[in-house]
């Protein structure tokens, strides 16, 4: 907004500041973007190329960054050598199938802990919230010895519950600020109007959407990205992205381009799904406490 | 016509504002039967499903800390063993300690550059496109963050080991080889990837400082500096509590890019405790003693995530972040 | 015939009683309103009716049918809510054909009703608009709208132009009225306003602190208030309520103040007399109160302390005795402030309410 800039003024010092300002900012956008294009640069590479550095101090030979014949054949290896087709589809099971789960049981139980007043409301939220943040090591142990009880380890379904743990808590704590927002007169409006009570409901719904529609994809990222409950619950049979890209790595022989073609396959997505929630990433990342 | 005499009668109060008029019910505050049977469906599904993923795991891990886990055979009963083992076990001690360094190197660097950045960044020309920019690392899984800059440290290979080459601040050795700066390694990692999330909580603040505070400054006469330190860093503290707090605990969460770059080593230079845990669980399989120190962990957790809780309720904390909404 | 009783209904919210043994009436295609300050009991009663609230104890009976246990929609009710409760997704049409698309009305039933009601508020060329893009007045009329759309047996209206501006409030006032007696619903509209409650209503329901203190036609309320609360709240500018002790002297009946000594005319001193009370309240509204510059029998000296031109006419308050008394009179009126003067009361329209319980005595 224009109109609420705060006025400057030129002074030495002001200009000063405003050039290392830019400084600063350039070398942050270059220390940030640097690594992607590399990523994406050796993704493209022979390995033979993209193992060349030039000679230390050779500031000129940075050109090998950019100028290199790109080839495709990483990205071909990887769905034709290696299982990333399947890989892939496992990825977007488990993250889209415990999104789906944490929303849709999230959106009702959030519903209600916004309406509705009790005794004991402050400590379930505080054990909601307390699970989300649990590291995934102290629990895993514990849950992959009731999910190979349960058949669940190596499998699809029992990801999908392992990623539970942290959207879910993520998915009521979240809604339940937005059906705080919404006002409860909108729903005694529609009761009036000839709605039961659960028509009423529904009907404020749409006015969640937006919301709804933003932490099923933040769901989705915190699923896709993650990697011990992968490795571990996932073990062999239901490998995601990231797990398969990290055993890329072995011993003997790291696959380097394969490895940077995987990670171009594994972040793209999100990159874009993080581009399209924009509006709601720093109050997804920060369980709403800080609101844009 | 309908008089009666009335029996509870008050005099006017003349200066009462009439018209200042507050809500005089409370909407569904009464619990009746029906009410609280339609909130129970629709709470009931969540929270059994999130009682059988979290809490019947506690109860596992509080067995399995208390027993010798034989794999296969039958568990023994150890009593408090695998927690006493704790005290006398150096890794263990290591790992907290490694820890604390750790989040206390990740924070201090993401807080000043974050900060700084948010600072530049705000009402400058291309905000919009340059924020977008910047949080990309973000999105990134942090094992394959890890995996990259694993590339990007390579001792032969890896550009970064090559720039560092370059200014004349590594020799040969890479980065992660050395047990003096592997934990800078992977520190760096950190920053590079969550930097952007201090950023934007920052930036969150930074949105809200009262423009008539900036004015009253300006007009007394003081100068940017002097007006980020007096106007700027007081408005967007309560931010950056909050945004310290979730980084902490993430560091406590997410060990995916060491288990990537170093898997703890060189030597136990990157072993903070949550790879430690990994590594007993999951390398020597000592499930009883890795439950324990799960517990530790969990424990420490909790008690940070109430403080959070507790800063998240502060009502004058409440208030910072609201201040200037809409 | 009576469309709508409510009796002794009880509200409580946990150890606080918001209402307290109501009793009312209304009948068929009346308009009724509760007025009342904040907290004092109106609202809850509203929502009662409306079925939001639970009835703590008592009955409220709609037309022949006791609708205590009955959910809002079995009601045969409809409401307008102080902030709209507009559905923000949907259109205007959407939202007035609402009711209609819940009772499954067909849809080019809907089309037409939506329009004539739309028309009748003058909306009709905003139909496709989302609730966001329209102004207050407009939002107010949706909600208005969403309302008239059905004939239910009663309309619930709780402060609906409570957050208009002033101008807007004055022409929505009329427009209500003209289309309550248009439409010929029973009404109950809930308000803290005086004004809009004396100048809508068939009857008015005051209620203070839980308790209906009077109930009656707009012109009963305001020459005839049950006691000084009502006679305080009811009326701008306020009712001068002046604390004075009674006493007899010879033939003559006094009130005394510290500033003046009056003699009460035939009918004040008989009632005076009969209460018994020394403690009196003389309540005398603005404009029964004369303003001169010269002295004469039984009027009271004073200063002026404040002139304020209300348009067409001037307020002016006298200083005496410690009091402020309001008088209401002409525009032109030459007083200027600190200006010495001398007030006089019409007693064919004064009031004596006892000082302890506030009753009216005469």
């Amino acid at each position: 907004m224009a109109s609420r800039d705060i006025v400057q003024y030129d002074t030495g010092l002001s200009r000063l500041l405003s050039v290392l300002a830019k400084v600063f900012l350039a070398a942050y956008v270059v220390w940030t973007i640097l690594p992607f294009v590399i990523m994406i640069g050796s993704s493209m590479k022979d390995l033979l190329q993209a193992f060349t550095l030039p000679e230390v101090g050779d500031w000129a030979g940075t050109s090998a960054l950019v100028h290199f014949t790109p080839t495709f054949k990483h990205y071909v290896a990887l769905f034709t050598e290696e299982s990333f087709g399947t890989y892939l589809s496992n990825s977007l099971l488990a993250s889209v199938g415990s999104a789906l789960l944490a929303v849709i049981l999230g959106t009702s139980c959030a519903y209600s802990m916004s309406r509705y007043e009790f005794r004991g409301k402050k400590d379930l939220l505080f054990w909601i919230i307390s699970t989300r943040m649990a590291p995934v090591v102290a629990v895993i142990v514990p849950l992959y010895a009731i999910f190979r009880n349960f058949g669940l380890v190596g499998t699809i379904p029992g990801l999908i519950l392992a990623y539970t743990t942290f959207n879910l808590p993520f998915a009521i704590w979240m809604l339940k600020g937005f059906f705080d927002n919404v006002p409860y007169a909108v729903e005694e409006a529609a009761q009036c109007d000839g709605a039961t009570r659960f028509q009423a409901t529904l009907m404020i719904l749409p006015l969640v959407a937006p919301g709804i529609g933003a932490f099923l994809v933040l769901c989705i990222l915190f699923a896709w990205n993650d990697f011990l409950f992968a490795t571990i619950i996932g073990s062999g049979a239901a490998k995601t992205l990231p797990a398969a890209t990290k055993e890329l790595v072995q011993p003997q022989n790291v696959q380097w381009g394969k490895i940077m073609a995987a990670g171009v396959v594994t972040t793209a997505p999100m990159m874009l799904l993080g581009l399209l929630i924009r509006r709601y990433l720093v109050a997804g990342l920060t369980m709403g406490a800080v609101k844009e | 016509m309908l008089i009666e005499a009335k029996t509870s009668f008050v005099t006017v109060d003349e200066d009462h504002d009439y018209a200042a008029r507050t809500i005089d019910y409370e909407p569904e505050n009464r619990n009746t039967a029906p009410r609280r049977r339609f909130h129970l469906y629709l709470m009931l599904p969540a929270i059994i499903t999130l009682a059988a993923i979290t809490i019947y795991p506690f109860f596992w891990l509080i067995y399995m800390s208390l027993h010798k886990i034989v794999i296969g055979g039958a568990d023994r009963w150890v009593g408090l063993k695998n927690y006493a083992g704790l005290l006398t076990d150096e890794k263990n001690i290591q790992g907290w300690l490694m820890l604390a360094k750790y989040s206390g190197l990740c924070l201090s660097f993401e807080i000043l550059v974050g900060v700084l950045l948010a600072v530049i960044l705000n009402n400058s020309r291309f905000e919009k496109v340059l924020v977008t920019l910047v949080l990309m690392p973000m999105m990134m899984s942090p094992v394959v963050a890890g995996l990259l800059w694993y590339y990007l440290y390579n001792g032969t290979f890896g550009w970064y080991h090559w720039l560092f080459q370059s200014l004349g601040l590594l020799g040969e050795t890479s980065i992660l080889a050395d047990y003096g700066s592997a934990l800078w390694g992977v520190v760096i990692v950190d920053i590079w990837q969550w930097t952007p999330l201090i950023t934007l909580i920052a930036l969150a603040g930074l949105k809200r400082v009262p423009r008539d505070q900036v004015e009253a400054h300006m007009v007394d006469g003081a100068g940017p500096i002097r007006n980020f330190f007096a106007i700027s860093l007081p408005n967007i503290y309560p931010f950056l509590l909050i945004g310290i707090l979730l980084r902490f605990m993430d560091n406590f969460r997410f060990i995916d890019h060491i288990l990537a770059m170093t898997g703890g080593g060189p030597g136990n230079s990157t072993r903070i405790l949550p790879v430690y845990l990994f590594d007993v669980s999951f390398q020597f399989f000592k499930l009883g003693r890795g439950a324990a120190i799960a517990f530790t962990l969990l424990a420490v957790t909790i008690i940070l995530g109430m403080i959070l809780v507790r800063v998240f309720e502060n009502p004058a904390q409440k208030k910072a972040l609201a201040n200037q909404k809409d | 015939m009576v469309a709508l009783k409510i009796e002794n209904v009880w509200k409580y919210y946990g150890d606080t009683v918001a209402v307290r043994d109501l009793n009312l009436e209304c009948d068929d295609g009346e308009f009724v309103c509760m007025l009342g300050p904040s907290g004092c009991g109106k609202s809850s009663t509203m929502r009662m009716l409306a079925g939001l609230e639970h009835i703590s104890s008592g009955d409220i009976l709609l037309g022949d049918r006791r609708i205590n246990d009955l959910a809002p929609k079995d009601r045969d009710i409809a409401m307008v809510f102080e902030n709209y409760a507009l559905y923000p997704h949907k259109t205007v049409a959407e939202n007035i054909g609402n009711p209609l698309r819940l009772a499954k009305v067909a849809k080019h039933e809907i089309r037409k009703r939506v329009q004539e009601a739309a028309d009748l508020l003058e909306i009709g060329h905003l139909l496709d608009r989302k609730p966001m893009e329209l102004s207050g007045g407009q939002k107010q009329r949706v909600a208005i709208g969403r309302v008239i759309v059905r004939q239910p047996q009663i309309y619930l209206f709780d402060e609906p132009i409570a957050h208009l501006d002033a101008k807007l409030r004055a022409r929505m006032r009329s427009e209500l009225k003209h289309l309550q007696q248009h439409l010929g619903v029973t009404t109950v509209y809930v308000t803290h306003d005086q004004l809009e409650a004396l100048s809508m209503a068939d009857r008015i329901a005051v209620m203070h602190e839980g308790v209906l203190q009077q109930f009656g036609t707009p012109a009963e309320i305001y020459s005839n208030p049950v006691n000084a609360w009502v006679a305080g709240f009811v009326g701008e500018p306020a009712m001068n309520l002046i604390a004075c002790s009674c006493a007899q002297e010879g033939n003559a009946v006094n009130l005394m103040h510290d500033g003046f000594k009056i003699t009460l005319d035939d009918r004040l001193a008989k009632a005076a007399l009969s209460s018994g009370e020394r403690d009196l309240r003389l309540g005398v509204r603005p404009e029964n109160v004369r303003l001169t510059a010269d002295p004469d029998d039984g009027m009271i000296a004073g200063t002026v302390f404040s002139r304020q031109l209300l348009g067409s006419d001037m307020l002016v308050d006298v200083l005496s005795g410690g009091d402020h008394i309001r008088v209401r009179t002409d525009p032109k009126s030459p007083f200027e402030a600190d200006e010495k003067c001398y007030v006089s009361f019409d007693f064919d329209h004064a009031h004596l309410f006892s000082a302890e319980t506030g009753i009216s005595i005469v």
